[in-house]
């Protein structure tokens, strides 16, 4: 009979180690056209962190993201990153390419106040032009600044910036300290089928919440929250690596290594919970890794309200989910004695 | 030395390769055809798919000498230099894709199944899709893009999903 259960599962993710050096760098440099190319060591992995970066830069130089041209990943002419880990690329990146462009923005206003007869903190930098805060009609096109400051002020609009979230060094005694800079929380709830006489497992929907601070790009958050789903759905049911006794890997393909193809997938509804960090680079924070910690808990709390029996070893396979439903049937048989 | 005549991307080629040459192999070393990966070469993870003859195949499981005289269709062959072919569009406005490895297979899987212009439901796409892995995304965007792809060139519509929760 197929049984059908629910289960949530809940966690908290850190973002941006404190315990080491963790830094980031970026240079922003302000062409006389009016786009900025930008400069940074990290790397893309498909993720859209790029892109990210790119919106970072474009809302602190108030141009349009396809104005921005980043140069990244390359260790000859890139700053240092510490690298597209931990989920911090939003958060670390984010804040040094954030200050890089503040920098280069410092040097556009500074050109342009005394053209447009303001103090330099009277200017705001929006819609690819630099306007008086309250006269928005009074303002010259970034292209024209940005020419003024290289080819008659001789100050070319560069900015460059690193940012290392704040180490802090655990006290040896106690092991206590403060290990990272910031926390995403997060919730997903499994919907599963449950044969409990082949002990075959089915997701059929889960839904996932995530606090990633601000999203920045709501698409890439979806995407990445679904990507993280179906592999907590390989590691809860599918995924496990086998090893004869002598090391040798027993399924070292695709045949019988078992990922999720799109079969397996569920139906998924993403809620991106917003939530300003004040450290982050607008608010933001991340959302990569936190996306596939909990399935597998929702997942098995979901099979426990289906059939009532807890696998505490992954992945769920049929194989374990029977066995568990064959051992909870033979414990709860009753005892009923010879009539004498 | 075998050589080959076929046509790809509707141009005509002839190739001469030893015999136990892949398609894959030949595509990717002798015609410069990069566009299709090699993933597992075993035909487990899709991402060599090409079009023979508009079937999708894994061209990493049939020898190059199979393809005499057909015409085979890669990734290169979809767009031009000016225009995208709808499902790349398609892919790319619901940013389908993320590292992009399983893309090319996808793709070509998915014109193969829309070229087959029958009435499609999400269940049919999962099927036909469940020979292509994909790491990154979970399939969700990849299908929400066929289904996008599948809408704009055949004009029919796909009964979306009822939401659970209002």
């Amino acid at each position: 009979m197929i049984r059908r259960g629910k289960g949530v599962g809940c966690m908290w993710y850190p973002i941006g180690f404190t315990v080491a050096a963790n830094p980031s760098a970026a240079t922003v440099k302000v062409n006389e056209d009016g786009t900025a190319t930008l400069l940074t060591g990290t790397v893309e992995t498909g993720q859209g962190s790029l892109t990210v970066l790119a919106q970072i830069a474009a809302e602190e130089l108030g141009v349009s993201t396809d104005d921005i041209h980043v140069v990244s990943a390359d260790t000859d002419t890139t700053p240092m990153d510490t690298g597209a880990i931990a989920s911090r690329t939003t958060y670390v990146t984010g804040n040094a390419i954030k200050l890089a462009a503040e920098n280069a923005k410092k040097i556009l206003f500074e050109v342009a106040a005394p053209l447009l007869d303001v103090q330099p903190n009277q200017l705001e930098a929006v819609d690819r032009k630099i306007q008086v805060q309250y006269f928005p009609q009074r303002c010259l096109p970034i292209a024209d600044v940005a020419l003024q400051a290289q080819f008659v002020m001789g100050r070319p609009p560069i900015g460059s910036a690193s940012y290392n979230p704040p180490t802090v060094g655990m006290d040896p005694e106690t092991g206590q300290g403060k290990p990272f800079s910031t926390y995403v929380y997060a919730t997903q709830c499994a919907e599963v089928e449950v044969d409990d006489e082949t002990g075959e497992v089915d997701v059929i929907y889960m839904s996932a919440a995530h606090d990633c601070g601000t999203a920045i790009n709501p698409m890439l958050v979806e995407g990445q929250i679904e990507g993280g789903i179906s592999m907590g759905i390989g590691f809860a049911l599918q995924e496990e690596m086998l090893f004869d006794d002598k090391g040798r890997q027993l399924n070292p393909n695709l045949t019988n290594y078992i990922m999720p193809t799109s079969l397996d997938m569920p139906e998924i509804d993403v809620d991106i919970v917003e939530n300003f960090d004040p450290t982050g680079p607008f608010g933001a924070k991340g959302v990569g890794e936190p996306t596939a910690v909990p399935t597998a808990a929702a997942i098995c709390n979901a099979i426990f309200d289906a059939v009532g029996v807890r696998i505490t070893s992954l992945p769920a396979t049929a194989e374990k989910v029977l066995r568990a439903i064959k051992e909870k049937n033979n414990s709860e048989q009753k005892f009923i004695p010879a009539a004498e | 030395m075998t050589d080959i005549a076929l046509i790809v991307n509707g141009e005509n080629k002839t190739v001469s390769v030893p015999p136990e040459t892949t398609l894959l192999k030949m595509l990717r070393e002798n015609l410069n055809y990069t566009g299709s990966k090699l993933g597992c070469d075993v035909g487990d993870c899709g991402a060599c798919t090409v079009l023979v003859d508009g079937l999708a195949v894994n061209a990493c499981l049939i020898l190059a000498a199979q393809a005499e005289g057909k015409e085979v269709l890669t990734i290169e062959g979809l767009s031009t230099l000016e225009k995208y072919h709808p499902i790349q569009k398609a892919f790319e406005d619901v940013a389908a894709l993320q590292c992009g490895f399983c893309g090319p297979g996808m793709i070509m899987a998915t014109k193969a199944l829309i070229d087959q212009d029958q009435d499609l439901t999400k269940q049919e796409i999962k099927d036909a899709l469940s020979g292509n892995l994909c790491r990154c995304t979970g399939y969700t965007k990849i299908i929400e893009g066929v289904v996008d792809a599948y809408q704009e060139i055949t004009g029919k519509k796909i009964p979306a999903t009822k939401p659970r929760v209002a």
